[in-house]
């Protein structure tokens, strides 16, 4: 059933799918962080006008498929698309970032990020908004009668708390993040979950190819859950500053 | 936008090529739900409390295959069930099955958690009085914790519902006839429009999953301020 190890050529395929993996899910965590923040402080606000659209996209991007979602990016939106952008799109590029260069991502890539992102930012605002529900109101009216504004009192009050109650979902998203990215095979990116199933068919050894690919996913989930039990030894995360 | 190619569709979106063939489209995704929705519950319900009741070392591996289930991709978890079934069993597993499988597994392995977590919320006065009272611990569970405790779990049960219907989408990679599946097929098929079908299917979708999402969301908020009233 296990047969002879798999050939180093096949080794590479898996590997290359996973750095695959990581930058993807590791890019769609840090742009959807970003995202949710301000969705959540939208969701939030006191006004219809910031918050009915904030409530319509939690509920649109947390209540559809991500598969569907990634469909709808990459078949859907590109058939509007004017066809230069489209083009320019799938032409390799390079970015100059000083030394560095950079190589243009594929365009399944940037559906795959684009797509990854949006679904995620909606789940890790409601996150956050747990974690600012979480904060007592008079804590706010504390903030205020000490003479802080608004602003001040979000800043120095209500976020470090709300973090403090927050990190242990978010780190959560940030795993449901990097699992979703295997959705990314269905749009044909080159990831582990693609590269396992592409081993998989070249070599019949099902178990190696699936193993190893599983075994990845595991551990990559257990490393960051162990920075967020290191996170949350720590002291200054303890006295609820972030 | 052109939405004549989802009124020419229609049936096939929402029932596949049934009754000429087997039943597909909107209606297995929801089938495919319900079953994996009921297995789970089962699932979830045993596995909780079993971590309720397990003390001590003895739960350590129940513990690591929980976080198995947790950590696996369901992706990856349809590719092994799609593999390991019929070695297993020997016999020739329907797809349909393996995504049952699969789905199942996984909510039950969320939901365990929940239901541990909804047991424990309850004081431990309840034990204490039940067991002062000469019952046994399993009718101590079923006669006075589970009944208290099972109100408390139903928004999570509800939730979980709502993802698997979402996880559903995914048996379109082995090929099992549901709602994604037929949408992709259909786009293929008449190469235009793949904005209004992805779009149509994503409403779909929504209309399921929107309306058990507000279900869980009314009923956890009764609950809260039902707490508050008797408080």
């Amino acid at each position: 059933m296990f047969g002879e190890l798999l050939a180093p050529q096949y080794l590479t395929w898996l590997l290359d799918g996973f750095l695959l993996t990581l930058v993807l899910s590791a890019l769609a965590c840090l742009f959807s962080t970003a995202l949710g923040f301000p969705l959540c402080l939208a969701r939030l606000s006191p006004r219809r006008l910031w918050s009915w659209p904030a409530r319509a996209y939690l509920m649109v991007f947390r209540t559809t498929p991500l598969l569907i979602q990634l469909f709808f990016w990459y078949f859907g939106v590109t058939s509007l698309l004017p066809e230069d952008l489209v083009a320019w799109l799938n032409m390799p590029h390079e970015v100059a970032l000083g030394p560095a260069h950079l190589e243009w991502p594929s365009f399944e890539f940037i559906a795959g990020l684009w797509g990854l992102t949006l679904y995620t930012s909606a789940f890790i605002a409601e996150e956050f908004r747990a974690g600012v529900a979480s904060v007592r109101d008079e804590q706010r009216a504390a903030g205020l009668a000490l003479g802080l504004k608004p602003a001040q009192v979000w800043r120095y009050v209500i976020l470090p708390q709300a973090l403090r109650t927050a990190l242990p979902p978010l780190l959560g998203q940030y795993m449901n993040a990097l699992k979703n990215s295997s959705l990314a095979m269905a749009i044909g990116l080159a990831e582990l979950s693609y590269a396992s199933r592409q081993v998989e068919t070249e070599t019949f050894k099902t178990f190696q190819a699936f193993g190893i690919a599983t075994l990845l996913y595991i551990a990559t989930i257990a490393v960051i859950e162990v920075i967020g039990q290191m996170l949350q030894q720590r002291k200054r995360f303890r006295r609820g500053v972030i | 936008m052109d939405f004549t190619v989802i009124r020419d569709n229609l049936g096939y979106f929402l029932l596949g090529a049934y009754p000429d063939g087997p039943l597909g489209g909107a209606a297995l995704t929801l089938a495919l739900s319900v079953l994996s929705g009921l297995a789970s519950a089962i699932i979830g319900l045993g596995l909780g409390v079993a971590l309720t009741l397990i003390r001590g070392r003895r739960r350590l591996p129940l513990l690591a295959v929980l976080g198995f289930f947790r950590a696996i991709p369901v992706l990856m978890l349809i590719f092994w069930a799609y593999f390991l079934l019929p070695i297993l069993f020997k016999v020739d597993v329907p797809a349909l099955a393996t995504v049952v499988c699969a789905l199942s597994l996984i909510g039950g392995a969320y939901l365990a958690h929940s239901v541990h977590a909804g047991i424990r919320s309850l004081p431990e006065g309840q034990w204490a009085a039940a067991r002062a009272l000469g019952m046994r611990p399993g009718q101590v569970l079923r006669l006075v914790i589970l009944p208290q405790a099972l109100p408390i779990m139903l928004p999570s049960f509800l939730n979980q519902w709502v993802a698997l219907i979402k996880d559903t989408s995914l048996a379109y990679v082995i090929g099992v006839g549901e709602l994604s599946f037929v949408a992709t097929q259909v786009s293929n098929r008449v190469m235009v429009h793949p904005t209004e079908i992805f779009l149509f299917v994503a409403v779909v979708y929504f209309v399921f999953c929107a309306s058990l999402d507000l279900a869980a969301g009314l009923l956890a908020r009764r609950r809260s301020r039902r707490r508050q009233v008797s408080a």
